[in-house]
């Protein structure tokens, strides 16, 4: 048993932490405010991609454990959840003219329906992909890591996501554009950006991140109704760690929340795996308060620094 | 142009309000899940009218027992309530319980209650304790229901009886909680067997098959508690590991790779279906290997189906289990069979039963009001009797001024014979899984 293993565990359970904190800063970046209905935004995407994935099937080869069909299904869960986002986005926050504190509470409501209509679509009961479930990979087993391939896949497909993320931030027109509107929004539209149209995009990026997030949350766990209502508060906590608003706070952030709940069982036997404490020393905390360590944590962060890690940084 | 207003506020000032009406909201939540009750509420209330209609074919046989001229006077229905899992992560047993009693409703109105229907408004509990008491509260408060079948979940259960029923009048009978804790509060009937003798079967399972130290990992509320401590009591080996993990989170590899650590051969999961498919994958997709033992939350349909081939030959499970040699259970079954197109399991039965004995009971009261039926829900099944196997024999036996303490129903479910805690006499199944099938290896009976 290795301190390994609790890693490798983290950085997968990271990956869709981080997928989903990214859409939740970047939407309170631009649209200004916390927005609840993201974690079911999550599950729609999931739900989204079971059903392609139903109607596709597998289309003959695979790619890393998993069929090809599942990578058009997890791309419709990325559209359906963006499509989603955008109308509700159109229809009932942009015409609702209310604080952001409004807005919050809308988003909960907003949260009810999707949760709702998926569960009188599908029922409440939980389900699967229908994807086989893997060994792990052999060649990492001498070191103690036990990773399946679709792990490697979910933790890749994050990479991948969160490198484009970044990229289009940074060095396209587009990211820019959102950067300056996120900094101040009046000297943005003063300088000619059309700031309406960056928010569309924000929500569309936003939610397709999550989408993704959900879908790769039912091929880790499962899906059910309540999926992404269940993950949500762990989201918060790693956006606001990072501090919220902030994408690459989001994304460390995420990154220290998964980390923290899946090396839970390392807590108990601490002196075995730490340098400079004594052997039989440890920490006797059950699995069950692996989120309200998370919290704590967070807490502290944000006594140090109180807009959390990268708060004060831009975009 | 709103939006522009607020987003020139200083943003540290946007970041504290928004942290502050985050806790509040998080605060809200937890009441949120009951405004989502309501509209589970209404799906219940849909299910509800599938019965009304079936209550209405009823009424129609019903009308030969009015010329026997019983009560006369009031036609209306008699209206009881239920408190189901129709949602979370003990659907599956709510969705059963349904079914279950759907078909007492059908045999209780055929015959009907002096010429009454038997009339049951279900409302869902979510599988939690929270919206558990406000399904309770509002049937007991609003609807004024005498009689409450529910719940599912043991703490649910409890949190019901604690918070509405206990100093009432109102009979509470749970149709599947199995928690040791329930023996401690005598007025919480239930149809299901205690746990404890779950839990004393597992530990002799596992000390039997050979295993002196055992890895454990339980649900973190009344049921999987109580059932752990019973255990634990039970058991003769070494507890290698003991943790509780709770419902619904998004990962259980932390738990896994725990119980792995712990270097036990025997692995036991006292936990919900949801929570056992994913840990069973996470064991298989990390390549480990174990004895799997389980409580009867962790067996079902489901989880064979969510679960990876071969994943878990040779698990063995303990579960309560139906009078499957009795005519009246067969006859059940096979009814259940041809409605459904599958077998009942032993948690229809309890739900079938809890109809009938709540029909007795109000059948042999003299008024229909909790006080009432406390006297008479627990004789109707006493071993004092005649014994009966069906609403309609029960009915034979009473006669026109029979009283409760005349029969001892013997449910599809076992003899029942309610104790002085409320907890009935069972029996139990040991389940095997072999070629991905759950196969039944034996019985136990209990006390």
């Amino acid at each position: 048993m290795s301190v390994l293993e609790f890693i490798a565990n983290g950085l997968v359970f990271s990956s869709i932490i981080v997928l989903a904190s990214i859409g939740l800063s970047l939407v309170y970046s631009i649209a200004d405010f916390a927005n609840f209905a993201h974690g079911d935004t999550m599950t729609v995407g999931a739900y989204a991609a079971l059903v392609t994935f139903g109607a596709v099937g597998t289309l003959g080869g695979t790619v890393l454990g998993l069929p090809y069909g599942f990578f058009v299904a997890l791309l419709a869960g990325v559209a359906v959840a963006a499509v989603v986002a955008v109308a509700t986005h159109k229809l009932i926050y942009e015409p609702v003219e209310i604080g952001s504190i409004g807005l919050l509470i809308t988003s909960i409501g907003v949260a009810f329906v999707y949760r709702s209509v998926i569960r009188m679509g599908f029922g409440a009961d939980f389900t699967e992909y229908g994807i086989q479930v893997l060994r792990p990979i052999e060649a990492l087993l001498p070191f103690g890591i036990r990773m399946t391939l679709h792990d490697v896949a979910i933790l890749g497909s994050a990479i991948v996501l969160v490198s484009a993320l970044h990229f289009l931030l940074q060095y396209t027109d587009l990211g820019r554009k959102m950067r300056a509107t996120a900094d101040n929004p009046d000297l943005a539209r003063v300088s000619g950006i059309r700031t309406n149209r960056i928010e569309i995009w924000t929500w569309i990026i936003g939610a397709g991140l999550a989408g993704a997030g959900g879908a790769f949350l039912g091929l880790f766990n499962q899906l059910s109704p309540r999926m992404g209502f269940d993950i949500l508060l762990v989201v918060f906590a790693a956006v606001i760690l990072g501090g919220i608003g902030s994408v690459y706070g989001a994304m460390l952030g995420g990154l220290l929340i998964g980390m923290i709940n899946q090396t839970m069982p390392l807590f108990e036997n601490f002196g075995q795996y730490a340098p400079l404490v004594p052997e039989g020393w440890g920490i006797p905390i059950g699995l069950e308060y692996a989120n309200a360590v998370a919290f704590v944590i967070m807490v502290l962060v944000l006594l140090a620094r109180p807009n959390g890690i990268l708060g004060d940084s831009a975009t | 142009m709103v939006r522009n207003d607020k987003q020139s506020r200083n943003r540290r000032d946007v970041l504290k309000l928004t942290g502050v009406s985050g806790v509040a909201l998080l605060a809200g939540c937890v009441s949120t899940t009951d405004d989502e009750d309501t509209t589970d509420g209404g799906n219940g209330g849909g299910s509800d009218g599938g019965d009304d209609g079936g209550s209405d074919g009823g009424t129609d046989d019903g009308s030969d027992g009015d010329d026997g001229g019983s009560d006369g006077g009031d036609t209306s229905p008699y209206k009881i309530g239920m408190v189901d899992s129709v949602s979370g992560s003990l659907s599956a047993f709510g969705q059963r319980n349904q079914r279950g009693k759907d078909l007492a409703i059908a045999d209780v109105n055929a015959e009907g209650i002096g010429g009454r229907d038997l009339e049951i408004t279900v409302e869902d509990s979510q599988s939690e304790a929270q919206a558990g008491v406000s399904a309770a509260q509002k049937l007991v408060n609003q609807d004024e229901v005498p009689f409450l079948i529910g719940a599912v979940g043991s703490s649910v259960s409890l949190a019901i009886y604690q918070s509405v029923i206990q100093g009432t009048d109102v009979v509470q009978l749970s149709q599947n909680s199995t928690s040791p804790d329930l023996t401690n509060f005598p007025g919480l009937l239930r149809m299901s067997p205690t746990g404890s003798v779950q839990a004393g079967a597992l530990a002799d399972l596992i000390s039997n098959d050979g295993y002196d130290d055992v890895a454990i990992t339980y649900i973190n509320n009344d049921y999987g508690k109580g059932i752990t401590d019973s255990f634990t009591e039970a058991y003769d080996g070494n507890v290698a590991y003991e943790q509780s993990h709770d419902q619904g989170q998004s990962s259980y590899s932390n738990v896994v790779s725990g119980m792995a650590n712990a270097d036990a051969d025997a692995w036991l999961f006292i936990t919900y279906q949801p929570e056992f498919s994913t840990m069973a994958q996470e064991a298989y997709s990390s390549g480990y290997e174990a004895q799997f033992y389980g409580a009867d939350s962790a067996k079902g349909p489901k989880i064979l189906e969510n679960t990876p081939e071969g994943s878990l030959d040779g698990m063995k499970v303990v579960a309560p289990s139906a009078a499957i040699d009795q005519d009246n259970y067969k006859q059940f079954a096979s009814r259940f069979e041809d409605e459904h197109g599958s077998e009942p399991t032993a948690w229809s039965a309890y739900a079938y039963d809890c109809v009938v004995n709540a029909a007795l009971a109000i059948h042999t009261a003299n008024e229909f009001t909790g006080a009432a039926l406390q006297e008479t829900v627990r004789d109707v099944t006493r071993p004092e009797g005649e014994k009966v196997s069906t609403y309609a024999e029960a009915l034979e036996v009473l006669g026109d001024d029979g009283s409760a303490s005349d029969i001892d129903y013997e449910g599809v479910s076992g003899p029942i014979d309610f104790d002085e805690n409320g907890d009935p006499v069972g029996f139990l199944q040991v389940f095997t899984v072999q070629n991905h099938e759950y196969v039944s290896t034996g019985t136990i009976a209990s006390e």
